[in-house]
């Protein structure tokens, strides 16, 4: 690969993505570099615990790699990614902490870098709460508009849920939100 | 004032509306302080969330080498593809042919057994014969017979051929792989 593009940080995805089909394991490295933030983040935003979202994403991206030969280049490679990312998320959720209650999450997150302030941790933390008490379906929407910013057709793929159910779910989602973080909002 | 435009905020909050709608959308905005309110709350909205950036505990580097020792060994993966399962079209398109090899046959088959039928009743009936006339391509039973050893060889040619290309496809694949298989090790 290297001597046909240069490095293979400059290969495109959909390169990346025939190789792997290949079994080029380089291939589909670099690929989980590309996304590992994004699938992580949606896996931790839905389960909230990090540790359990790092996890969580390995066995997305194993899955990935045992599914590459059924993925299909005409569509969005986001959308068949996060696809598997969520329901390993939902997944992970009924199996790892089937009787938590979401809006108990810690205060404290220890993995919050020095430059954050106590006051941003706590609106972070007051943030997070608000999602996480949203209904599984109405999470996993909003995250994957307003974090991973796909596009609604996008989250209808990765869903397998028509545009217009998107729109109603990312509609409530963000109407319930606001209720919850009003007084964070008007702070801001 | 034309009424609001609430339902169509989150779309065009999300850049997500046609040109004719956002267009519609944006001169509502102009003269409605109650839509542009809302658009506003969505905003800020969106500002609250995007303010909290996801902490990562294991670097980029070192996750992808977790998902590495996870992955299970490459001749496991690509299994289906070389010695388990062949691809559809692989069997799908010879055994096309064979149905419609077997299609004509049987079409012959029975052809022959009315002109057969019709020529055993007599001079009176004779309805098929005196209809495709005794020198017509399907007058005689050699042109039959000629007819069917085509249809066999034309078949098995293609069968053949159809083959040939498989197996060079097939050795082409064994070879991507293994030259991939050397770059690693190299």
């Amino acid at each position: 690969m290297t001597s046909t593009y240069g490095t293979i940080e400059e290969v495109d995805d959909r390169d990346l993505i025939a190789c792997a089909q290949r079994g080029d394991r380089q291939a589909f490295t670099e690929l989980v570099c590309r996304h590992q933030n994004g699938v992580i983040g949606l896996i931790y935003r839905m389960c909230g615990d990090p540790q359990q979202a790092e996890d969580a994403a390995q066995e997305a991206f194993v899955r990935v790699w045992q599914n590459l030969d059924r993925y299909k280049p005409q569509h969005s490679f986001r959308s068949w990614l996060y696809r598997i990312a969520a329901n390993v998320a939902l997944d992970s959720l009924r199996r790892e902490r089937p009787s938590t209650e979401l809006g108990s999450l810690p205060l404290a997150d220890a993995s919050a870098g020095p430059e954050q302030s106590a006051e941003e941790r706590q609106r972070a933390v007051q943030v997070r709460k608000a999602i996480a008490r949203l209904s599984p379906p109405l999470r996993m929407v909003l995250i994957l508009r307003e974090y991973q910013e796909l596009s609604y057709q996008e989250i209808a793929e990765a869903l397998d849920i028509p545009t217009g159910t998107v729109m109603s779910r990312l509609s409530t989602a963000r109407s319930q939100l606001r209720q919850e973080l009003l007084v964070l909002m008007e702070e801001a | 004032m034309t009424s609001h435009v609430l339902e169509w905020l989150g779309a065009y909050h999300d850049g997500e509306l046609t040109a004719g709608r956002r267009r519609q959308v944006e001169d509502h905005l102009r003269d409605c302080s109650t839509c542009r309110e809302e658009l506003e709350s969505l905003n800020e909205l969106s500002s609250l969330l995007k303010a909290d950036p996801p902490s990562l505990r294991t670097s980029p580097q070192r996750f992808a080498a977790h998902v590495q020792l996870r992955l299970p060994h490459q001749a496991a993966r690509s299994t289906r593809r070389n010695t388990g399962q062949l691809p559809r079209w692989v069997l799908g398109a010879p055994l096309a042919l064979i149905g419609i090899w077997a299609f004509l046959q049987s079409a012959l088959w029975v052809a022959s057994l009315v002109l057969a039928a019709d020529w055993a009743l007599g001079p009176r009936v004779m309805f098929f014969s005196n209809w495709i006339t005794a020198e017509g391509w399907l007058g005689s039973m050699a042109s039959l017979f000629l007819l069917h050893a085509g249809l066999l060889i034309g078949t098995a040619v293609l069968w053949a051929t159809w083959m040939a290309f498989w197996w060079a496809w097939k050795q082409n694949l064994n070879f991507e792989l293994s030259s991939n298989q050397i770059q690693k090790e190299v």
